[in-house]
């Protein structure tokens, strides 16, 4: 990982306050193209491609494969567009390789950025949500008592 | 709960795929529990039938074998969600307990429940492993209808919890024996809602609900070779998680779930065959059958030169049909694209948080068997016993008022649970207390009551409560031992039945059970048996 917080005095059951705003690699990439285009409207299957996978996970920097992180997204992406992408997605992850150059030898290996101090866990004390109504009226399509969503059958 | 368990475990399915010859011998014990429960007398068949069907099965294996590994979600029993505080409970009014932060809006944060932390410590030091000191979130993504954020948050390579192990008994009508079962991780995540499909079926219904309560999911090493391995691993993932309190471990609810990989290989192979998943068991007995007709085709195929059929794929379980069929076949390893969770710090334990729960926590089922089995219980009996807690609780605080743990287990496995059984009731929902036990058998034990006396003394007790004394005095029941009573009512017994004493002479002796019937309902029951019989005996003798 890319922090270099150590985590000093670790008092009981305590953690950082949430912090926003970081995300890794690809996953980074595809928000940027999610905001961009339109999202396709249908359930199909997580991709399934190993090697991604591996990719995902590792946090090296690898060039995009712009069409597989569209398909990932469901958004859709001609190929035209495909190729306008590549390039400026290449530079952005180009900037994150910056980081890689970083000398991280004197420091200590943490898993998260920043456990300093902050906030406790919540008690298990249950609070009914007031405002119910308003956030069933905001459900696009409502069928009482239920979520309308387009037929699934099964997750293929 | 127990005995139902007991009585799935019992299903012989092994027979099922073999020749008519086990057939049709093997169709009914599906009811027999009482018969386990109250005597010995009645398991000695069915187990040489087992047996039987073992070594049939071990055939049909010939030169094969199997391997299993099991993945355990586990639903926590915590009053609220994990990332919000939406109560939960289930067979609510669908879309009730809601809120923004688990239906996935825009600018929510999830913040996480204590309990699940302290759930996850317990389940992971129940199972023997490695509790990771500092351990995180991640997301894993996929679409799917029921699941509001586009992201289950999850662990993915820092589990709280892993390198375990599970030991258990299998039961004794399966061959029984001791079995060891690698834990490879715990970790913790979060529940989808629940999709349905509309009557039409032009579209699919959401309930989210259980969006975000709480799960642990249990993933175990491969070290399963038989379906019935299998089952009683989930046996005793339910067992534990009962114990501890922390779920409910119901299957119906869905609140205990077991998806199974099955692969074969041929015996000596090192290398793994193919793997298949197995979902939608709704039962130990379920999984049980479901992994040996799994076993069975896929070893056919083998025979059959047709390995390359096995496909990596997850199958569905048909209990109508008893068979397995393809759900979905899968291409290689779903990209999830797992990265860490950025809205939730890491979760640090203190080592006096560990400690401090380690010594919170009960006897558990396997040091429970060991203790009842020190005692020189039976395994049937130690199983039975210590696969309930509340029937362990009752057991233990029986013999803690001085009871005899055999006369105890006997009480409690015979007639105890042939009424609970009757009356569809648990162990702690009947007015019996264990201190009226113990009272019971001592009674018996000294002579004051007779063991028959006993039983009716029992039921009594059992639905409407009161003390042992009591009911004795009350019904003047205390057993006849004055052998001078005896005496006069053996005498008085003779006298009203001449003929019978006249045929008895001629050399039908064995009226003598006729005699003692009657002296003993003249003693409404209270005779002394032993005494009774001797005096008896000595009469009948002396006056031929």
């Amino acid at each position: 990982m890319l922090s270099a917080a150590s985590s000093s005095t670790i008092p009981r059951l305590r953690w950082a306050a949430p912090r926003r705003s970081q995300s890794t690699g690809n996953q980074w990439l595809l928000l940027l193209l999610r905001r961009r285009c339109s999202v396709s409207s249908s359930f199909s299957p997580p991709l399934v491609t190993p090697a991604a996978a591996a990719a995902a996970g590792s946090g090296a920097l690898e060039p995009p494969d712009v069409p597989r992180l569209a398909n990932a997204a469901r958004i859709s992406l001609s190929p035209e567009e495909a190729e306008e992408f590549a390039p400026k997605i290449r530079q952005v992850v180009g900037w994150f390789g910056q980081l890689q150059a970083v000398d991280l030898a004197s420091v200590e290996p943490s898993l998260r950025a920043g456990t300093a101090a902050g906030s406790s866990l919540r008690e298990d004390r249950p609070e009914t949500f007031a405002n119910r109504d308003a956030i069933i009226e905001a459900v696009p399509s409502y069928d009482d008592p239920y979520i309308k969503v387009p037929r699934v059958l099964n997750k293929e | 709960m127990a005995l139902t368990l007991l009585r799935g475990m019992r299903t012989p399915i092994l027979a099922r795929r073999n020749s008519g010859l086990f057939f049709t011998t093997l169709h009914p014990p599906l009811s027999r529990l009482t018969a386990r429960a109250e005597s010995a007398q009645a398991t000695a068949s069915p187990k040489s039938i087992q047996l039987a069907t073992k070594e049939a099965a071990e055939q049909k294996t010939q030169g094969f074998e199997a391997v299993i590994g099991i993945e355990t979600h586990v639903q926590l029993s915590t009053v609220t969600k994990a990332f919000c505080s939406c109560p939960y409970s289930y067979g609510s009014q669908p879309n009730s307990t809601v809120c923004p932060t688990c239906m996935g809006h825009p600018g929510t944060l999830p913040v996480l429940n204590s309990k699940v932390v302290e759930c996850a410590v317990k389940l992971g030091l129940a199972l023997n492993c490695k509790i990771a000191m500092s351990s995180k979130f991640d997301r894993k993504q996929y679409f799917y209808p029921d699941l509001p954020k586009g992201y289950q948050i999850s662990q993915f390579d820092i589990p709280i919890a892993k390198e375990g192990y599970l030991d258990l008994d299998l039961p004794v009508e399966f061959g029984g024996g001791h079995r060891r079962f690698g834990i490879t991780r715990v970790h913790m995540e979060e529940d989808a809602g629940k999709l349905l499909h509309s009557e039409s079926g032009s579209y699919s219904q959401v309930d989210l609900n259980r969006a975000g309560v709480p799960l642990l999911e249990i993933v175990s090493e491969p070290d399963m070779r038989t379906g019935i391995e299998a089952a009683e691993y989930g046996a005793e993932i339910q067992r534990l998680v009962r114990y501890l309190g922390v779920s409910n471990g119901n299957m119906q609810e869905g609140s205990l779930r077991c998806d199974v990989n099955v692969s074969v290989r041929p015996i000596g192979q090192s290398n793994f065959g193919t793997k298949v998943e197995i979902k939608n068991m709704n039962s130990f007995s379920a999984i049980n059958r479901a992994i040996d007709y799994e076993i069975s085709r896929q070893i056919l195929l083998h025979k059959e030169g047709q390995a390359d059929q096995i496909v990596q794929e997850t199958r569905l379980w048909d209990e109508s049909s008893q068979k397995t069929f393809t759900m979905r076949k899968k291409e290689g390893l779903a990209d999830y694209r797992y990265f860490p969770e950025p809205d939730l710090p890491e979760v640090v334990l203190t080592s006096d948080y560990i400690d401090e729960i380690h010594k919170s926590m009960p006897e558990l089922p396997e040091a429970k068997r060991r203790r009842y089995e020190n005692m020189g219980l039976s395994m049937q009996d130690v199983l039975f016993l210590a696969n309930d807690d509340n029937v362990a609780r009752f057991f233990d605080s029986t013999l803690e008022h001085g009871a005899d743990a055999k006369l105890a287990a006997n009480w409690i496995m015979g007639d105890i649970a042939a009424y609970l059984k009757n009356e569809k009731l648990s162990i702690d929902e009947i007015k019996l207390t264990p201190l009226e036990l113990s009272e019971l058998i001592a009674s018996i034990k000294n002579g004051t009551i007779s063991g028959k006396i006993g039983k009716e003394i029992l039921i009594e007790l059992i639905a409407k409560g009161g003390t042992v004394k009591s009911v004795i005095e009350e019904k003047d029941l205390v057993q006849i031992a004055d052998p001078a009573a005896i005496e006069a009512m053996v005498d008085q017994v003779l006298a009203d039945n001449p003929k019978q004493l006249e045929q008895y002479r001629s050399g039908k002796t064995k009226l003598q059970g006729f005699f003692a019937g009657q002296v003993m309902k003249a003693s409404k029951g209270k005779a002394n048996p032993v005494l009774l019989n001797k005096i008896l005996g000595e009469k009948l003798k002396a006056n031929s």
